[in-house]
């Protein structure tokens, strides 16, 4: 008793009599700011971060989303590795995401271009080609489905019609990821395009009326000033697009998902999210989807970085070293060249 | 209240809290208040005038009533979301033919032996009633619809081909699945494109579904690479080799539009298809479809379960609703809306089941679907059939495009079987 008294007893005094000297007390005076910027990380908490740390602490285990999680370590992982199914589903994302970004990004170039220079009715144009964009994509899957059908799809009406033959669009392994990618290139063009204008807007048109004094054509101006002045924006487009690409889902989760199989006829749709849906959702095997999860985000992180490297990089640095190597090979030629005349 | 900044920092902080309440809560709780019981079911499971009947009382359990919510969508997702978090969780809910996908679970159910079901069991068909009964012998399930299957075929088109048209001559004509083949052949013949299934997995289903057993024995014993099922696998393969399946696979617009335009003469399906089918996709052929036994014999395909979750308020007054819900006569209701094929035999001599059905030319339908679901041998569903079927149908549809052949394609499915069985601990 009397030593708790005697531990109690220096804690009571301090709070009660501040010493003078002693700073106020900067969390209680920030107390309600803290308060008011706290929800945003609550729920960031609560739904954000719990879920990351959780799917780490789930891919080490088998778990079938009632019953106990047993723990069975790096099992997920080499089972994911020697999974063909897996592999399969990273090949055919990745021939969707080339089939739709690459004519997606260009298009969406020539479109900003002209988009620019347009003179009339420009509110309206941004307006149309941003449309798709912000159209559910389950609607538009479900059009595009219409289109592409096998037996009573649009262009296959439109093939015959012109004397050629059907293609058996959904359910040939090509057809569908044509038909993916076609849809994902339709949604994304327009935003991409947007997104272009507004880089292309930044450029000063000093630089353009230049080089037209110089004598450079419209072509040239794209290609020697839009596209180089544009790279950082290309990048932005690029690695969001990339992002997007390795996360395709839904496109073939409506076109196939009502089936037993999400993707499609011989898993010629299946990408990695629909087999990462498939895993957890479907048969109940959380642990082995969190790890597919964790798979795609360091194939996404992975991605970035090429992209990264082939696009972006520091402005200054690749230009100084592009001027240093320009220089260098200038000296080289001169110096053979008076090699040349010296011979003589 | 208006909203001065001194309120907006009281609201924030106490939906913070209520927040982080959310998750922190460990308690054990049931959904819905004391004299609820809350029912999770999926749209067009049960009667809306019966559960409109318990949600202002049960009969049988005096001061409790029913609130049902329909969960649309991922509907099992939902449930395992639910008994996870356990906290929550639905009184009483229902459960489809992947009944044994929860019997790892089944500590999570009450045992509906301790609640007195056995005095019902005489009531329903023996088979269905096994379903809901783990190899402990633990009941965690009861039953409610059935899919006995029939073959469906279009009067008109087997007149036009020069075909038996009644259901009695046909039911001769293809009582077994090779004799099937032979009028599907005569048919296309006649009627060039007509099929007699949608896609090449309906056949491998259909053909399953009538079969004693499946994949797995109750001892828990892969069977599902031998004889009965291979021989399923070489049917289907064979009614594609002979050009009469229309190549419409599950979920394609096509799916529909073979049954709109007339393509799908003849179809081997459960009860429910008559609805899923020819009566939303073809309205226009009404009068024209007729129903008689499936070659092959008597099957059965679908059909649902209701379970109590251990987590419920009232389990004695649950199983009164339950049973209540399931008895002969209200099934027999439910029939009619929206079309659940009773598991009670005494229902298929109900007057409200045996009207002629105009859209099968004033055919009384239940005759012969009540005759298959009273003739089913009954099948024993393993946890894994669903992980076992999804690799054989995946397979059966790439040799339907023409990517694999038939063994190669049967190899490849047996082997990713056996990865998936060995992973998951079974074999």
């Amino acid at each position: 008793m009397a030593v708790s008294d005697a531990l109690r007893s220096p804690a009571v005094v301090s709070t009660q009599e501040p010493a003078p000297s002693k700073p106020p007390n900067k969390f209680k005076q920030a107390f309600p700011q803290y308060v008011a910027v706290s929800p945003f990380f609550v729920l960031f908490a609560v739904f954000g971060a719990f879920p990351v740390f959780f799917s780490i602490w789930l891919s080490f285990h088998s778990w079938d989303g009632i019953g106990q999680m047993t723990w069975v370590g790096l099992e997920q992982y080499s089972y994911l590795l020697t999974d063909p199914t897996f592999w399969k589903s990273i090949t055919n994302t990745l021939i969707i995401w080339v089939l739709s970004t690459v004519p997606m990004l260009l298009l969406a170039l020539v479109i900003a271009n002209s988009l620019h220079n347009a003179t009339r009715f420009r509110s309206f144009y941004r307006i149309a080609y941003f449309i798709p964009n912000i159209t559910s994509v389950v609607a538009v899957t479900m059009v595009f489905g219409s289109v592409f059908s096998n037996n009573f799809g649009l262009l296959n009406a439109f093939l015959t019609s012109i004397g050629l033959d059907k293609i058996e669009w959904l359910s040939q392994p090509w057809g569908i990821k044509i038909a993916i990618a076609t849809i994902v290139a339709w949604r994304w063009t327009g935003y991409n395009a947007i997104i272009f204008l507004a880089g292309l807007q930044a450029i000063s048109s000093d630089i353009y009326e230049a080089a037209k004094v110089d004598g450079a054509s419209s072509r040239q101006q794209f290609w020697q000033i839009t596209v180089p002045l544009l790279r950082p924006v290309i990048l932005f487009t690029a690695v969001t697009s990339t992002i997007g690409g390795l996360q395709i889902f839904t496109e073939s989760q409506v076109l196939f998902g009502a089936s037993g199989s999400i993707g499609g006829p011989g898993d010629g749709g299946l990408t990695i999210v629909s087999y990462l849906y498939d895993n957890a959702f479907g048969s109940n095997q959380f642990g082995y989807g969190a790890a597919i999860g964790w798979a795609l985000f360091i194939l996404i992180v992975l991605f970035s970085i090429i992209n990264w490297r082939l696009i972006g990089g520091r402005d200054d640095e690749r230009i100084t070293k592009r001027v240093a190597r320009r220089a260098q090979r200038k000296i080289a030629a001169e110096r053979a060249g008076t090699e040349y005349t010296d011979a003589h | 209240m208006s909203l001065t900044r001194r309120n907006f920092l009281a609201l924030t902080a106490g939906g913070a809290a209520a927040a982080t309440g959310l998750t922190g809560c460990g308690s054990q709780t049931s959904l819905g208040a004391a004299d609820e019981l809350s029912l999770w079911a999926w749209t067009g499971s049960v009667n809306d005038d019966l559960i409109a009947q318990a949600a202002k009382g049960i009969p049988g359990a005096t001061g409790k009533k029913i609130a049902l919510t329909r969960i649309g969508g991922d509907y099992q997702t939902k449930l395992l979301t639910s008994l996870a978090g356990k906290s929550m969780v639905p009184d009483i809910v229902g459960m489809n033919d992947d009944v044994a996908t929860y019997f790892p679970n089944a500590d999570q159910f009450y045992d509906l032996h301790e609640l007195g079901a056995d005095k019902f069991k005489d009531k329903f068909l023996e088979w269905k009633w096994k379903l809901g009964i783990t190899p402990e012998n633990r009941m965690m399930a009861f039953p409610m619809d059935t899919g006995p299957t029939a073959l469906f075929y279009r009067r008109d088109i087997f007149d036009k081909a020069g075909l038996p048209t009644e259901p009695a001559e046909v039911a001769a004509a293809a009582s077994e699945w090779a004799s099937y083949i032979e009028l599907g052949k005569k048919l296309k013949q006649a009627v060039p494109g007509a099929a007699i299934t949608d896609n090449i997995t309906s056949v491998f289903r259909y053909r399953l579904a009538q079969l004693p057993k499946r994949y797995m024995t109750p001892e828990g014993q892969y069977i599902g690479a031998e004889d009965d099922i291979r021989q399923a696998w070489d049917l289907a393969v064979q009614v594609v080799k002979e050009g009469l399946s229309a190549g419409a696979q599950d979920g394609s617009t096509d799916a529909n539009a073979i049954i709109t335009n007339g393509r799908l003469a003849a179809f081997v399906g459960a009860v429910w298809w008559a609805q899923l089918g020819p009566k939303n996709a073809a309205p226009k052929s009404k009068g024209n479809w007729r129903v008689t036994p499936a070659p092959g014999g008597p099957g059965n395909r679908g059909g649902s379960f209701l379970a109590i979750t251990k987590y419920c308020k009232d389990p004695e007054a649950a199983f009164a609703f339950i049973t209540w819900l399931e008895s002969a006569q209200n099934q027999a209701q439910s029939f009619l809306d929206p079309v659940l094929f009773p598991s009670t035999p005494a229902s298929y001599t109900d007057p409200k089941m045996s009207a002629p059905d105009e859209f099968f030319g004033g055919q009384k339908i239940v005759d012969v679907f009540a005759e298959s679901a009273k003739k089913y041998p009954g099948a024993y569903f393993s946890p894994y059939d669903t992980t076992i079927n999804t690799p054989l149908c995946d397979e059966l549809v790439n040799v339907e495009i023409g990517s694999k052949t038939s063994d190669q394609a049967w190899r490849d499915a047996q082997r990713q079987i056996d990865r998936e069985l060995t992973r998951a601990g079974v074999i």
